[in-house]
């Protein structure tokens, strides 16, 4: 009969697994590597940075929307922290810093506040608003004095068919991308990182 | 008609039909448009920003489709493969004349918004750009301010207004601006980059707030205007690729 038990479990986690999977719809949002380029940052002498665990503030863990049709929750296919971590490392690298585990010259500190879809409509016509919020902090590498600190929102518009993945994804990906190219072009931030000591 | 031509007919009714879709405009995507070079906005330096185009102010609150509601209760209508698209047309009218006359009391008239966008582009561009001089104008600069420039952006903002944003219980809008941007050299005229941006305001409201504050309505689109113009000088720095 012992033996049985791990079996049994691990049957009611697949079931859960799978019933939880049917029930909810998921879509890879990602900031790809082909779309980063150099911006203000590339303009500060190389740094040792240090890009913090990004700490989820939003009030609905579970999900970023529900689908226009059937209210399922739509969830993304990775942790949202860190897709935000991994799109910040890449413009940060893009931009000729070295990204460190620690200790760095400066730490990079970001809170997601929103990575929402909304959708109006449940035609051909279907209007997706999709928004990424981001508090972004910097802080001194040596004392971890919090320096500067500044908040980003990437929002993306787009009219799709009630069901697209597609879309659901795209909208998500722009108001991300969005939110990165603001952070990248943000003079404000690039003199701050200049005048972190190195 | 003969047994032979009658038996031809469906033959010749597939030839024609297949012959007029060949005609027909293809509904495959336009071709992607060639992306302007980065080094193509180096040596760029003296920019003068201009505004053309028209803008047409809107207010989006009403559905064009209708929901499940009126599904209901046409399905239910007798002759309702007549009657409902006679009502669905009527609805998208109706829906249309409401937000026609929501726009025509809304909108705030001393605001002109390729200008509010055009100026909050430059100040942008005047902190994070590579740029030396940028000059915004209300139209196509001519003698000197021609000769001297390096680039001409011109910006446009075909639309702009309030839009639902967040359906639900209490249905909530946001200011809006959907605008281009073009640069062309101007010796060569040459576009060199390009750029469409739907842009929203962060804030939303519910529509009555809009309507009975006008303070309100102005400042929150005055917002979105210029966070329009930001969002665009933000493209094209990234745009640059590093170079100052």
């Amino acid at each position: 009969m012992i033996p049985r038990a791990p079996r049994l479990i691990a049957g009611v986690i697949a079931v859960l697994g799978i019933a939880t999977a049917c029930a909810s719809r998921t879509v890879d949002v990602s900031y790809p590597q082909t779309e980063v380029k150099k911006a203000l940052l590339a303009n500060v002498a190389p740094r040792r940075v240090v890009v913090a665990p990004v700490t989820d503030r939003r009030g609905d863990k579970d999900r970023i929307g529900a689908t226009p049709v059937d209210r399922k929750p739509i969830v993304t296919a990775r942790q949202v922290a860190d897709i935000v971590r991994d799109a910040l490392i890449r413009e940060v690298e893009k931009n000729g810093h070295q990204v460190v585990a620690g200790p760095g010259d400066v730490i990079l500190a970001a809170d997601v506040e929103e990575f929402w879809l909304d959708a109006v409509g449940r035609s051909s016509a279907t209007q997706y608003v999709g928004r990424v919020a981001i508090a972004l902090a910097v802080a001194d590498g040596e004392t971890g004095d919090r320096v500067w600190s500044r908040r980003y929102v990437g929002i993306r518009r787009q009219t799709a068919e009630a069901d697209s993945k597609t879309a659901w994804r795209e909208v998500m990906d722009t108001a991300l991308a969005r939110t990165m190219r603001d952070v990248a072009t943000d003079a404000d931030l690039a003199l701050s990182l200049a005048r972190t000591p190195r | 008609m003969t047994t032979g031509l009658r038996s031809a007919m469906p033959c010749v009714v597939a030839l024609t039909i297949i012959l007029l879709s060949g005609c027909a405009s293809s509904d495959r995507p336009p071709a992607p448009r060639m992306r302007p070079s980065s080094a193509a906005l180096t040596d760029l330096r003296r920019l003068v920003v201009v505004t053309t185009g028209e803008s047409r102010f809107t207010v989006l609150h009403g559905v064009k489709e209708p929901g499940r509601s009126f599904d209901d209760v046409v399905k239910w209508l007798p002759g309702k493969d007549i009657l409902a698209p006679i009502a669905r047309a009527l609805y998208s009218g109706l829906s249309w004349l409401l937000d026609a006359d929501r726009a025509e009391r809304t909108v705030p008239r001393d605001v002109v918004p390729g200008t509010v966008v055009a100026e909050a582009f430059a100040r942008a561009l005047q902190v994070s750009g590579p740029f030396n001089q940028i000059v915004p104008m209300d139209h196509e600069p001519v003698g000197d301010d021609r000769r001297l420039a390096d680039a001409i952006v011109r910006l446009t903002v075909p639309s702009w207004g309030l839009m639902r944003v967040r359906e639900g219980d209490a249905d909530v809008v946001a200011g809006f601006a959907d605008v281009r941007a073009q640069m062309v050299v101007r010796e060569t005229g040459v576009i060199v980059w390009e750029h469409e941006e739907d842009v929203t305001h962060p804030g939303r409201l519910s529509l009555e707030a809009f309507k009975h504050d006008a303070g309100l309505t102005r400042q929150d689109l005055v917002d979105v205007l210029e966070r329009a113009g930001r969002r665009l000088a933000s493209e094209l720095v990234y745009a640059q690729d590093g170079r100052r």
